[in-house]
């Protein structure tokens, strides 16, 4: 049925709208981390969505998730008693931007409801058309 | 009612009616409403079998995310919906033969 397409292009926007959630705490999880013992820091990152390529596409995956790091030079925080603190009593630490996130969890939670939205309104027509000539 | 318009049912009853005399000649169709009924309700097994599996999944905690099991319900109620309906109008074209008076 073609109300079926409209619950695709929806799953595929909840579903690009739940990642977004999963890679803020990821990122607010590890606000905090400091550099493992390779050296490597945590590098924020972030969700871009990509329209589907052609109208055909659209109704396999209207958006296609893509996560990219958001390259930032490390928070330096002043905490001389850390033991990995450098010779100036500074630690790297992921430049989280706690405002960001937030404002990215609020928007990623206002735009899964916009997508149950739209997937209901899809699914009261196809209920409407099917009550057409009920008695 | 006016005597035209009688007279234009008159002509329209005999155009069906000629039609109606000419179905036999005409070779069945293809796809019949059979065929496509138990398309239908195969598809809708097949649906009703996918949200169970959903379900399923879902409570053995296996499932990627919630939205495609509700979805998957949803497409599952959706197509019964649609069997149920064309089964009532079905019945009713049914009793409405059956009601007829000979």
């Amino acid at each position: 049925m073609n109300y079926f397409s409209a619950f695709e292009i929806s799953a595929s926007g909840m579903a690009f709208e739940r990642l977004r959630l999963d890679v803020t705490a990821m990122n607010l999880a590890n606000a905090n981390s400091v550099r493992d013992a390779q050296g490597n820091l945590y590098q924020p990152v972030r969700v871009v969505g990509k329209a589907g390529r052609s109208f055909g596409n659209y109704l396999q995956q209207a958006v296609v998730p893509h996560i990219v790091a958001a390259a930032q030079a490390p928070r330096l925080v002043h905490e001389p008693n850390h033991p990995l603190a450098d010779a100036q009593g500074f630690i790297a630490m992921p430049n989280v931007n706690p405002v960001d996130e937030m404002l990215n969890l609020v928007t990623a939670v206002r735009g899964y409801e916009a997508n149950v939205r739209a997937m209901n309104a899809a699914r009261t027509m196809a209920l409407r058309a099917l009550e057409i000539g009920a008695r | 009612m006016s005597i035209e318009v009688i007279a234009a049912t008159g002509a329209v009853a005999g155009k069906a009616l000629s039609a109606a005399g000419a179905l036999p000649s005409r070779p069945a169709p293809e796809a019949s409403f059979e065929t496509w009924l138990v398309q239908q309700f195969s598809a809708t097994n097949a649906k009703l079998v996918e949200a169970d599996q959903g379900v399923r999944r879902l409570a053995l905690g296996e499932a990627d995310n919630l939205h495609q099991v509700m979805i998957a319900l949803e497409e599952a109620k959706l197509q019964f919906e649609l069997v149920v309906q064309v089964r009532n109008r079905l019945v009713e074209a049914y009793q409405d033969i059956l009601r007829m008076r000979i």
